[in-house]
């Protein structure tokens, strides 16, 4: 019990690349919580989860990926 | 618990209030339960790993960081816990303008986020259970009733 509450208290020891894949969770949960109100139809909700997920992942990468294209050009 | 009548003036406010205090509970209290139980499993996983990320010393932030602290309220009843986490994680620091830095920055600025976005979520179930509470602006029709199954 002691350990779990040490644990919640202080958190990781996150740096460098490894916080990057901390994203992917992240976007899940968005996109779980933003198609199941959105759906009408349960069945609909894995399918639509998964490709607004995608979609996500993939436009944050494209968006991180321009903006250090653009400053490694402006350096 | 009796469960008002859905034309009863209650309904819609309570729905709202329960879909406050735990995240997918005015879902399940007007009958959806798979998709409350959904809601409910993502926001509070999403809650508490941002917590188990950043560590509750520094995540949740009241006096310093006021308004993602009012985007995590927004998950109601588990950041009144959160709360009480982070004044138990502080005490042992005097008190000071500067608030005790307790994790690495990276971590504190993840878990943060993900118990911000947790209560924005949060808030988007609230009004997804008042509007689907409300029978005259009610989208999914299989919950004619409010008290239907959810297996469509």
């Amino acid at each position: 019990m002691n350990l779990l509450a040490n644990f919640l208290y202080s958190g990781l020891n996150l740096t460098g690349i490894p916080r990057f894949p901390f994203m992917l969770p992240l976007c899940l949960s968005i996109a779980i919580v933003y198609k199941t109100a959105r759906c009408n139809k349960l069945k609909d909700i894995p399918i639509a989860t998964l490709i607004l997920w995608i979609t996500i992942v993939v436009g944050m990468v494209l968006v991180g990926v321009g903006l250090w294209i653009l400053f490694t050009i402006m350096a | 618990m009796s469960r008002p009548d859905a034309h009863s003036p209650i309904h819609i406010p309570l729905t709202g209030l329960l879909a406050w205090i735990v995240p997918g509970l005015g879902h399940l209290f007007i009958g959806e339960r798979t998709r409350g139980l959904i809601f409910m499993v993502t926001i509070s996983a999403t809650f508490w790993a941002g917590i188990a990320i950043g560590g509750a010393g520094s995540t949740i932030d009241p006096q310093h960081r006021k308004l993602w602290f009012t985007a995590q309220l927004l998950t109601g009843g588990q950041s009144l816990v959160a709360v009480a986490l982070h004044q138990k994680a502080i005490a042992p620091y005097p008190p000071s303008s500067k608030p005790p830095v307790i994790g690495h920055w990276l971590s504190i600025d993840v878990g943060t986020h993900y118990t911000g976005v947790a209560g924005l979520l949060n808030l988007l179930v609230i009004l997804d259970a008042i509007f689907s509470a409300d029978t005259a602006t009610r989208k999914r029709p299989e919950f004619a009733t409010g008290h239907g199954s959810t297996v469509s």
